[in-house]
């Protein structure tokens, strides 16, 4: 059954810190209803955490802040999303450029089969951001201090990017994902094959990174959203039930479904 | 509705825990009662019964702040799971000092063994003490029932023993100016009167930390101060 979300109003905040607005934002994949009319306000230099059980939607509502679900055949995706104003989903809108703007962490790090150089040189050089070696070699250094892991890799920038552990291919894969300049990095599980020391090094760059960015981590990990985030929304089979503070939410959340999700239990 | 827990063994450490929140309430609301009822029948036994069972009051204060310390690690609960820790710390660190008071209740009363006795003061105090043992059974079933309306009611009736505390003050000021002999007893009465009255602001903040539960937020601090004496210095007339 379809509840309203609660705080709808609150869902939607001032306009002047707004990175996303999500308006009305349906999903369907053929006859499956995924994500039931999503409204959301995702604001600039903020760490947001979508939480919720397995298939509610909240990795679909994800996907469709850099059109990921576009490359799904069955997929149908309805409403109105806009960064800082502009309707990604407009026709004008390439979606090659969008993903430069808005980069994506996937849970499993996924390195290209290339040089740990190579792996963040690869967005710049298609995109066109280097003019000269130099120029790319210091936007390989800066991407790969940014992703925290250059002193580890700096006298082996030629070795595979696939032969480093797990937990420095992730941060590698975030210092790729930073190379092109987004304004937006999206973190779909960014930890869930990590380490809890690797798990510690990834929350403390998130952290960094969110002096520049919009970050928004979809995450399992209840302890990791209250960490990592300042804002969290809850989804429940494709509704977004409740959105708000992150300390509010995990201290005194507004819906019973939220509390009965982040106290562990049976909803 | 509120559900049981996924794992049933945070279920069953949190019902532990607040069964001996529940344990030791009962224990201390005893304590408050036989306080006041051996002051009355100046029955040293039954004041010796109480200064012995404090320990066992502070041991149960031991054990919940153990316990909660062992959910927080293992659990590291959120929400209402995370309120009902810190309100069962809270609830608990202050039932251990309403035990203290009673203790020292307890204490004073044999030494007025010694005295002779101050007309109608035990009484007094004895209907003092059982209005602050009300308070705190109803602070009690409002924890257990999560019914913050009762709880209010409790910090709200805080109003009464602190007007009753006030008068006792007065009768004790005119008693040891009519005879310098009652002075000694009354200082000890007037000690047991004012941790009649402490026992009450200990209830209150008892009955705070169910609102605390049961809403996510602290009440606002709007109730009246009712203890005035130490604005007071004017002798009564």
């Amino acid at each position: 059954m379809y509840d309203a979300p609660h705080m709808t109003e609150s869902h939607v905040t001032a306009a002047a810190d707004v990175k996303i607005a999500a308006r009305n934002v349906q999903v369907y994949y053929g006859d499956n209803h995924a994500i039931k009319d999503v409204n959301v306000d995702i604001q600039d230099k903020t760490v947001t955490a979508f939480i919720g059980p397995s298939g509610c939607g909240k990795s679909t509502f994800l996907r469709c802040l850099n059109r990921m679900n576009d490359t799904i055949d069955v997929a149908r995706i309805e409403g109105d999303i806009r960064i800082d104003g502009q309707d990604i989903y407009d026709k004008a809108v390439d979606p090659v450029q969008l993903r430069a703007k808005v980069g994506m962490v996937f849970q499993k790090p996924n390195p290209f089969p290339k040089s740990i150089y190579d792996n963040v040189a690869y967005g710049p050089r298609i995109h066109g951001l280097a003019r000269n070696k130099a120029e790319l070699d210091e936007i390989v250094e800066r991407s790969l201090r940014r992703g925290a892991i250059w002193d580890e890799v700096k006298d082996r920038l030629n070795a595979p990017g696939t032969g480093l552990s797990g937990g420095q291919q992730q941060r590698l894969c975030i210092a790729r994902a930073v190379a092109t300049e987004p304004e937006i990095l999206l973190m779909d599980e960014p930890c869930s094959a990590l380490d809890p020391i690797a798990t510690g090094q990834i929350e403390e760059l998130i952290d960094e990174l969110r002096r520049n960015y919009a970050l928004v981590i979809v995450t399992h990990s209840m302890q990791q959203a209250a960490r990592v985030s300042q804002k969290t929304a809850y989804f429940h089979l494709g509704n977004l039930v409740e959105y708000g503070d992150t300390t509010k939410i995990f201290t005194n959340p507004e819906d019973t479904r939220t509390e009965n999700y982040i106290t562990g239990r049976i909803g | 509705m509120v559900e049981q827990h996924i794992s049933s063994a945070y279920d069953r450490d949190l019902e532990g825990i607040q069964a001996q929140i529940m344990k030791m309430g009962g224990l201390v609301e005893q304590a408050i009662l036989d306080a006041a009822v051996s002051l009355e029948t100046r029955d040293d036994a039954l004041s010796e019964k109480v200064r012995a069972g404090d320990k066992t009051i502070d041991k149960l204060d031991e054990v919940i702040n153990e316990q909660a310390a062992r959910v927080i690690a293992l659990r590291a609960p959120t929400a209402i799971d995370l309120r009902v820790i810190l309100s069962v710390m809270k609830i608990s660190s202050n039932l251990e000092r309403i035990g203290d008071l009673a203790k020292n209740m307890a204490k004073r009363n044999t030494v007025l063994l010694t005295l002779q006795p101050v007309n109608g003061a035990a009484s007094t105090l004895r209907r003092m003490a059982k209005e602050v043992e009300r308070m705190l059974k109803d602070a009690l079933d409002s924890y257990i029932q999560r019914d913050a309306e009762l709880a209010r009611a409790v910090i709200n009736h805080d109003h009464d023993v602190d007007q009753m505390y006030n008068a006792i003050f007065r009768e004790f000021l005119t008693f040891m100016m009519e005879d310098p002999r009652n002075i000694t007893g009354c200082m000890h009465l007037h000690f047991i009167a004012k941790n009649v009255e402490r026992m009450g602001d200990h209830v209150t903040a008892i009955a705070e930390q169910v609102v605390f539960l049961v809403e996510g937020e602290m009440p606002d601090d709007e109730r009246p101060k009712g203890d005035t004496t130490s604005l007071d210095a004017d002798l009564p007339s």
